[in-house]
């Protein structure tokens, strides 16, 4: 059975990784994505390390279910070719890297197709003193929404999340707006969405915001990030692991001295900070415990740590980095990694699809494109015989694939 | 005021914690009827901060929906369950796999009272698999799934936790967001409905889709950089002459060409050690050093004057007081205020998607069951409409 969004067009008009992050999540949901770059291609091509040529690796994972046409969009019939691609499209999701064209801006291509959905993705947002800023980045993101502000230390240099995150957030809200609009459509037809990375990572944020607001405590989970130092978890012996007790009863605390050879706690002043609150990393003074329960884990291999509290009725996991994540169990057993051929590449791994839908998979159809691979395919499904489309490359408007 | 794009749809919306309540809240945003179902001994408080007793985090969460108790294991409030879900659109819980069937409420009963209905269940880490009857949540699952593995000062061996412990969470009630609109999609072509399964593990490594592909092609585990990107170079945070940071990026070579420009040293654009991204990655570390003494030399201001006049993406970093007033948070209603019931006025974050014809809305978090008998009399006037559960169901 197809996927859910089987049946509709998307085209994508947007560069680096919230738009295009977003279209592959309609595609992986069964939607037909075209990708239409500029000559030079979509700036994400050339970021971190390559896969091969043109195909960066995170390129790869942002770009599967897609089919490529890269056009000249600085000349008129560039603009037209792209405007006879765009015609039926459902939905389209641009950003401030395409072309300020009168002829390929949303509103325009609304008028031949209201119902139309198109997304429209900013860094700061449509209004304000800050609307129409240049490209967007990411760092930018970060910083003014003071996310950086739970990472590093306390006073000097800013720490960035080494995800993507403005970006990725947005590219996911950007999908709940489009298919939202699109549930919509039958009876409100179709309309302009906006989203900008710096709202976005403002709300994701908002459960600080309130605790800021107005709370009669002063301190906390949430409160606490600004003041807590780096968090590495807990070592052990051969790794690192993150562990808490909900509201340990007295117990549980016990059982976990005794196991651990640290029952001396009980008589010491210390003591009354480890049994507060939730034992581990949310807790209160889980800094200042931490070291205290380091010395017991260190000469541990992180298994029979992990397995002791399991027992005692906490929570207790590794802290991985990717090879280790890759590698686990249960990242395997789920099959959290989707592993498959390119052609011209040799094998590709991906993130797997995140939902699972029992009756209407999403599916992995096709690989990233090279930049314009499908041109030949999508322009004659448009209408553009051969000689058309040989014209149009040898005059330099269609890339040369 | 014209409704929300999902005005209409009823979501029945047994969640706790933050996972399921951060889903169902952008759902009632977009207009749908939220009906957050909570057991008699709901617990409100104990994580703090709190306000009057009530933790930030369940005031934050629970807003858009209206509310009602259900002791789902009495004969008579499950019949009273069964009658709301005979008229939803949308079932959603974030309990261990278990939980469901005990409280009668598993897929196999609740679609043969509705076979229109949405159903997602998110977990931790799966249904099945040697983690699967374990809890999840954002702490656990920031460290599993290596979120915390390349984030951290420039020079660290070991990547460190984010510590502000919501997004984990969030992004996972998003990405569940997703899989109900795309299954409402899906029943307007079908004309049933389906289980959907949405686990934490999965979304957040989606999430890291990018780092982890990079890692999945070179086999190079990420080591933490600081401000600095893994991916793009430049691409980080430099101390200008008022010892204030300034983040700086160049994502394309159009972007790059325009920062030589702005710095005044047009020979780093023909320098063919910077001549690419991917060899601006590579040389990382020297250019760097050429860039840091040269934002050194003159105020922040001025590099955002100069920036921006070149089109080369740039900005620092905000804090709350700057943050809750700035024109373009306001302008933009970024940041909202929502007069709650028994917390006092609260500041959030506001809709993220901006829609031209059908605009969301945000309202304060319920009192305990405060909607219980408006809702009970709406869903009996909706099955008396309906007649049968099917119709209800497949209302749209």
């Amino acid at each position: 059975m197809p996927g859910p969004l089987d049946g509709y067009r998307v085209v994508e008009l947007s560069e680096g990784v919230a738009g295009p992050y977003a279209a592959m999540e309609l595609g992986d949901a069964g939607a037909d994505v075209l990708k239409i770059e500029k000559l030079q291609g979509d700036r994400a091509r050339g970021w971190g390390s390559k896969a091969t040529g043109d195909l960066g690796a995170s390129f790869l994972g942002m770009n599967r279910n897609k089919r490529s046409v890269a056009l000249d969009l600085d000349s008129a019939e560039g603009v037209a070719v792209a405007k006879k691609l765009l015609e039926g499209a459902d939905v389209v999701i641009a950003d401030a890297a395409w072309t300020a064209h009168p002829d390929l801006q949303p509103e325009a291509l609304t008028k031949s197709n209201p119902g139309l959905v198109h997304v429209h993705i900013s860094e700061y947002g449509e209004h304000g003193p800050m609307a129409n800023r240049a490209p967007y980045g990411e760092l930018s993101a970060q910083l003014a929404s003071e996310a950086t502000t739970s990472l590093g230390v306390i006073g000097e240099a800013p720490v960035r999340m080494a995800v993507d995150v403005a970006q990725m957030f947005t590219g996911i809200y950007a999908v709940q707006a489009i298919c939202a609009a699109l549930y919509a459509r039958d009876t409100r037809g179709g309309q302009r969405i906006d989203l900008s990375l710096f709202g976005t990572m403002v709300a994701m944020r908002s459960t600080l915001w309130v605790a800021l607001a107005n709370p009669d405590e002063w301190w906390g989970f949430h409160l606490d990030s600004y003041v807590k130092p780096q968090d590495y978890g807990y070592q052990c012996k051969d790794g690192r692991i993150y562990f808490s007790l909900a509201r340990p009863t007295q117990e549980q605390r016990d059982d976990l001295y005794r196991e651990f050879n640290m029952e001396w706690v009980r008589q010491d002043p210390l003591f009354d900070l480890v049994n507060t609150d939730t034992a581990g990393g949310t807790a209160r003074y889980s800094h200042v415990c931490k070291p205290v329960w380091e010395r017991a884990f260190k000469e541990l291999p992180r298994q029979q740590v992990i397995e002791a509290i399991r027992k005692t009725g906490g929570w207790a996991f590794e802290k991985n980095n990717y090879e280790e994540l890759v590698n686990s169990e249960q990242a395997q057993f789920i099959g959290l990694i989707d592993t498959r051929d390119h052609p011209g590449v040799g094998s590709v791994s991906t993130v797997a699809i995140p939902w699972e839908f029992a009756d209407t998979p999403a599916s992995i159809r096709r690989p990233a494109p090279r930049l314009g691979e499908h041109a030949d395919e999508v322009l004659g499904a448009a209408g553009f015989s051969a000689s058309d489309i040989s014209g149009l490359r040898s005059k330099g408007v269609l890339a040369t694939v | 005021m014209p409704e929300g794009p999902l005005y209409g749809i009823r979501v029945f919306d047994l969640t706790i914690a933050m996972v399921g309540p951060w889903c169902a809240m952008q759902l009632g945003a977009m207009g749908a009827d939220v009906v957050h179902v909570e057991a008699k001994e709901a617990v409100r408080g104990g994580v703090p901060p709190s306000i009057n007793g009530t933790s930030i985090g369940y005031i934050t969460w629970n807003m858009n929906k209206r509310g009602i108790q259900f002791d789902l294991k009495s004969q008579d409030d499950r019949a009273d369950a069964y009658e709301v879900l005979k008229t939803s659109d949308v079932f959603l819980m974030n309990m261990r796999p278990d939980v469901a069937a005990r409280l009668g409420v598993d897929y196999e009963s609740v679609s043969k009272l509705n076979p229109g209905i949405v159903y997602v269940a998110v977990t931790g880490w799966g249904q099945a698999g040697p983690l699967s009857s374990l809890p999840g949540a954002d702490g656990q699952i920031q460290h599993y799934t290596g979120f915390g593995s390349s984030s951290g000062v420039e020079g660290t061996e070991e990547g460190e936790i984010y510590r502000h412990f919501t997004q984990m969470d969030a992004t996972t009630g998003n990405y569940a967001c997703q899989a109900i609109l795309m299954g409402l999609l899906a029943r307007k072509k079908t004309g049933k409905g389906q289980r959907i399964d949405v686990s934490m593990i999965r979304a957040t490594s989606a999430l890291q889709t990018g780092r982890m592909t990079e890692y999945l092609q070179s086999k190079q585990v990420p080591k933490p950089l600081g401000h600095k990107s893994q991916a793009v170079a430049p691409s980080q945070a430099f101390m200008c002459h008022d010892a204030r940071y300034l983040g700086v990026e160049a994502t394309s070579e159009a972007e790059w060409r325009g920062l030589c420009a702005a710095i005044d040293k047009p020979e780093l654009a023909t320098d063919a050690r910077f001549a690419t991204n991917s060899e601006r990655v590579e040389h990382r570390n020297e250019l760097s050093a050429i860039l840091e003494p040269v934002f050194a030399a003159m105020p922040l201001d001025y590099w955002m004057l100069e920036l921006k006049k070149q089109d080369v993406p740039h900005g620092r970093p905000m804090r709350w007081d700057e943050l809750r007033n700035h024109q373009q948070v306001l302008d933009n209603q970024y940041l909202i205020d929502i007069e709650t019931k028994s917390w006092g006025t609260v500041r959030t974050g506001g809709p993220v998607w901006h829609f031209s014809e059908t605009p969301a809305r945000w309202f304060r978090t319920p009192e305990l069951g405060e909607h219980a008998e408006e809702i009970m009399r709406d869903v009996r006037a909706d099955l008396a409409k309906a007649g049968t559960p099917a119709a209800a169901g497949g209302k749209q």
